[in-house]
């Protein structure tokens, strides 16, 4: 809670100190501007072509204008009324699906992974133990091994649990999400204990002199008061699942199954020339809702991120 | 405070034990399937981590056990496992032609070893069953014309007369033996072609649904002494420990199969001239990959925050916001757009600028168009986390310094830089660790090609996650699961160096108290 305290307090207090400036002259400015625009060229360059490339009639790559002649919707209908086909497969699958499942992953180990990282987090917070600090050694060193390293390991076990429980098995979405939710803990329950030893004890100790369970103290105070941090955590876990790939194509194997990246890159694969113009609209649809958070939330995930976790 | 009085007695136990009930119910459902495929090892793991969550939450105290067992679960199943899988695996002869245990490689080398004898016998074959059932093989000496019945106990001759052959050459009929015919025949077709009637030193194999030929071992087999011995010339193999069957030239026998062969796949990378090159140049490569992606991405971030975020400029909000729209876009998406804009063919980068770059089917534009591509999508991290930490820096020290007789660009480099990098250090250290393993950013741009000059697996662009990647899964030049995790864990050591730096460093580790 600090670190965002600390983040929006910091401004607040210079701005107070110093009287208002005057804005200053364009002759000393100009260059900054001159730098803003190649930096603005830069960074938006792809975004643009995505955006014009949506919209264009002139679906090919080498037909791109910046300023496409025709503005048509003829790529979203083609990306959600044809089905298009899989890489390999015989089966075809729609983009629908992809966003679905995508969306049904990514809030399933976004909510879950909060909930048990934040359980976790609040055992090594707020009780002593034996075994604590091994455990959190342990966490540390766990987390330095990513489960992207173990991609081979994880398949030939997701394969075995198959044979037994069918939904935790190859190509089930059930499947991906609790192999990703193996990898919860590791990354984010440190992050959670710093800001659950910011809540003062105090709160919860008065709460226990009354009688609470710490399973109530747990859900009734420290939650509550942690609640726009986890909403953070949750974000960045939920962009971090959309951008998971390898484990994804390693599990999922019909494209009906696939999850947007997966999905987007078999249809891309090889195939610039004919899939460019609907490509470029399911990027649009897919990126606008995160890009419009992130700008929104801004302040908040900055300090989440400095506090040491880097998006993936 | 409701969520207090909601989660109080009555109802709050009602939960627990509804999730509890939910948890037990599943696992004797789990205990049933289990049974069912007499899987016991896990029936035990089972009805112990049932038993044990059971205790935990049923008991009035273990309060630090509640919170930490739903979390452990899924990390011992999908983290620890792995892990320890992985470090087994790297100790394993574990690749392509070595899957599957010494029993079944002798079976298979067995199998093989059989072979056309020139001077064979053939038969005109015809499947049959015996009076108890079984499948046998009616046949008939294609140059004696006597008759025999085949089974996997050995071949026993019939009385003359009592197998017919028609003029086609084909078995119509032998007595005690009802033929096999129609459609159940082809449903025969895999039974057949594994069926063998041991004859003297060969064996009899079907060829075909309607012929069959004595086969001669090419290979023996000694119990006794664990040796194959070609017939031909006496040559003696051996099982070299590695998963082998191997003659004191060298020469191999396949299939292996899977055995501990300790450090063996360790010493490979550092004295295997075939695994080394390629692995030193993907090593050399990822690090530098890695940490040209950082200070790029910090120098441009930095030199970004210092142009832009100045108090009162015009559009300063406006930069800053529109800036973050490379972070903020899923990665995974842009990094298969910007495959799409520097595609040599289609690519709008040669469309604009008129030229012909294969921006990614040459090693080194490659090279360049990957770092491109990652500085791309990490320099507004940089351009954040500096504009913060430059606002961070009190100004007094900058007073200070212009007092003491700084110039601009002296103060830059004696104030500022030095500050800055305090703060923004550990954040660079993460963020090498993270590139060092941006397996998305080679694999979906370049697929870590073009192929490289040395024509491995590992393609020009392959960073250590991507080639590990491809010498575990990718098949076609032979899969090496005990190489790829001897890898995974050198890339582990290195991660894991990488972050204790950093720890030592952010003094996190100060939170244990």
């Amino acid at each position: 809670m600090t670190t965002i305290e600390q983040v929006e307090a910091a401004p607040a207090q210079r701005v107070a100190r110093q009287p208002r400036r005057r804005r200053p002259k364009f002759k000393d400015t100009w260059w900054r501007h001159a730098v803003g625009i190649l930096a603005l060229l830069f960074a938006l360059f792809p975004a643009a072509y995505i955006i014009s490339a949506s919209f264009s009639s002139d679906a090919t790559l080498t037909g791109a204008r910046l300023i496409p002649r025709h503005i048509t919707l003829d790529n979203f209908r083609t990306l959600f009324k044809t089905n298009v086909s899989g890489s390999s497969s015989q089966a075809s699958a729609h983009y629908v699906h992809w966003l679905i499942n995508t969306i049904i992953v990514a809030t399933a180990v976004a909510i879950l992974s909060v909930l048990l990282s934040a359980f976790a987090a609040y055992a090594f917070s707020r009780f002593r133990f034996r075994g604590r600090r091994m455990g959190m050694l342990a966490l540390l060193l766990i987390q330095m091994f990513p489960q992207l390293l173990l991609v081979v390991a994880i398949y030939l076990i997701v394969l075995k649990t198959g044979d037994v429980f069918k939904v935790l098995g190859l190509n089930h979405l059930t499947a991906l999400i609790v192999v990703y939710l193996g990898g919860a803990m590791g990354v984010n329950t440190w992050l959670m204990k710093g800001f659950f030893d910011t809540i003062p004890k105090e709160l919860d100790e008065s709460a226990r002199v009354d009688g609470a369970t710490p399973a109530q103290v747990f859900w009734g105070v420290v939650l509550p008061l942690a609640a726009p941090v986890l909403a953070v955590i949750a974000l960045i876990s939920f962009v971090g699942t959309v951008n998971e790939f390898i484990l994804a194509s390693a599990i999922l194997q019909t494209p009906d199954h696939f999850t947007l990246g997966v999905g987007m890159q078999a249809y891309i694969d090889q195939k610039y020339a004919e899939h460019w113009g609907p490509f470029a609209a399911g990027v649009l649809i897919a990126a606008v809702p995160v890009v419009l958070l992130f700008v929104f939330l801004q302040r908040y995930i900055v300090s989440g991120l400095t506090a040491g976790s880097v998006k993936g | 405070m409701r969520a207090i009085a909601f989660f109080s007695g009555t109802v709050g136990f009602a939960v627990k034990i509804g999730l509890l009930a939910v948890t037990n119910a599943i696992a004797v459902w789990a205990a049933t399937v289990l049974i069912s495929k007499s899987n016991w090892i896990a029936l035990v793991v089972l009805i112990a981590a049932t038993v044990g969550i059971d205790l935990i939450y049923l008991s009035k105290r273990a309060y630090p056990a509640k919170f930490l067992v739903p979390g452990t679960v899924f990390l011992l199943a999908f983290q620890v496992a792995p892990i320890l899988y992985t470090i087994n695996v790297a100790f394993d002869k574990y690749a392509t032609g070595h899957v599957s245990s010494k029993h079944d490689a002798i079976e298979a080398i067995k199998q093989n070893s059989l072979s056309e004898n020139a001077s064979g016998t053939a038969y005109t074959m015809a499947p049959a069953h015996a009076a108890s059932g079984k499948l046998v093989l009616v046949l008939v000496d294609q140059d004696t014309n006597k008759p025999y019945v085949g089974t996997p106990e050995g071949l026993k001759p019939l009385p003359a007369g009592s197998v017919k052959v028609n003029s086609d050459g084909e078995v119509t009929s032998a007595n005690g033996y009802p033929l096999v015919k129609g459609n159940e025949l082809f449903t025969l077709d895999k039974a057949l072609s594994n069926y063998t009637v041991p004859v003297g030193k060969g064996a009899i194999r079907p060829q075909g649904l309607d012929t069959a030929v004595v086969l001669q071992q090419t290979l023996r087999y000694d119990p006794r002494t664990d040796t194959f011995t070609r017939l031909k010339d006496g040559v003696v193999f051996r099982d070299n420990g590695k998963g082998s069957f191997a003659a004191a030239s060298g020469e191999q026998i396949e299939p292996g199969w899977r055995t501990k062969i300790g450090f063996a796949n360790f010493d490979r990378l550092i004295h295997d001239p075939l695994v080394r090159s390629p692995f030193l140049r993907v090593l050399i490569w990822t690090i530098v990959f890695a940490a040209v992606t950082v200070f790029s991405s910090f120098f441009l971030g930095l030199f970004l925050a210092i142009a832009l975020d100045k108090k009162g400029m015009r559009f300063r909000r406006l930069y800053r916001s529109v800036l973050v729209i490379p972070y903020a876009m899923p990665a995974l998406l842009t990094i298969l757009v910007w495959s799409g804009l520097l595609n040599d063919k289609y690519g709008v980068v040669n469309h604009i600028f008129h030229v012909h770059v294969p921006w990614l089917f040459d090693a080194n534009v490659a090279k360049l168009s990957v770092i491109l591509v990652s500085v791309w999508l990490t320099f507004p991290y940089f351009f954040l986390v500096s504009m913060g930490a430059l606002q961070s820096i009190p100004a007094e020290l900058y007073e200070a310094a212009r007092v003491d007789g700084g110039a601009g660009w002296q103060v830059f480099r004696r104030v500022t830089l030095p500050l800055l990098f305090v703060a923004v250090a550990p954040l660079m250290i993460a963020s090498f660790a993270f590139n060092f393993n941006n397996f998305n950013n080679i694999y979906l741009l370049t697929g870590g090609g073009p192929t490289a000059s040395d024509s491995s697996v590992a393609g020009s662009t392959d960073i250590l996650i991507s080639y590990t990647y491809k010498v575990a899964l990718v098949t076609g030049k032979g899969q090496d699961f005990g190489l790829a995790s001897a890898i995974t864990i050198i890339i582990f050591l290195i991660v894991a160096t990488i972050s204790a730096i950093s720890f030592s460093r952010t003094r996190a580790l100060e939170n244990l108290a």
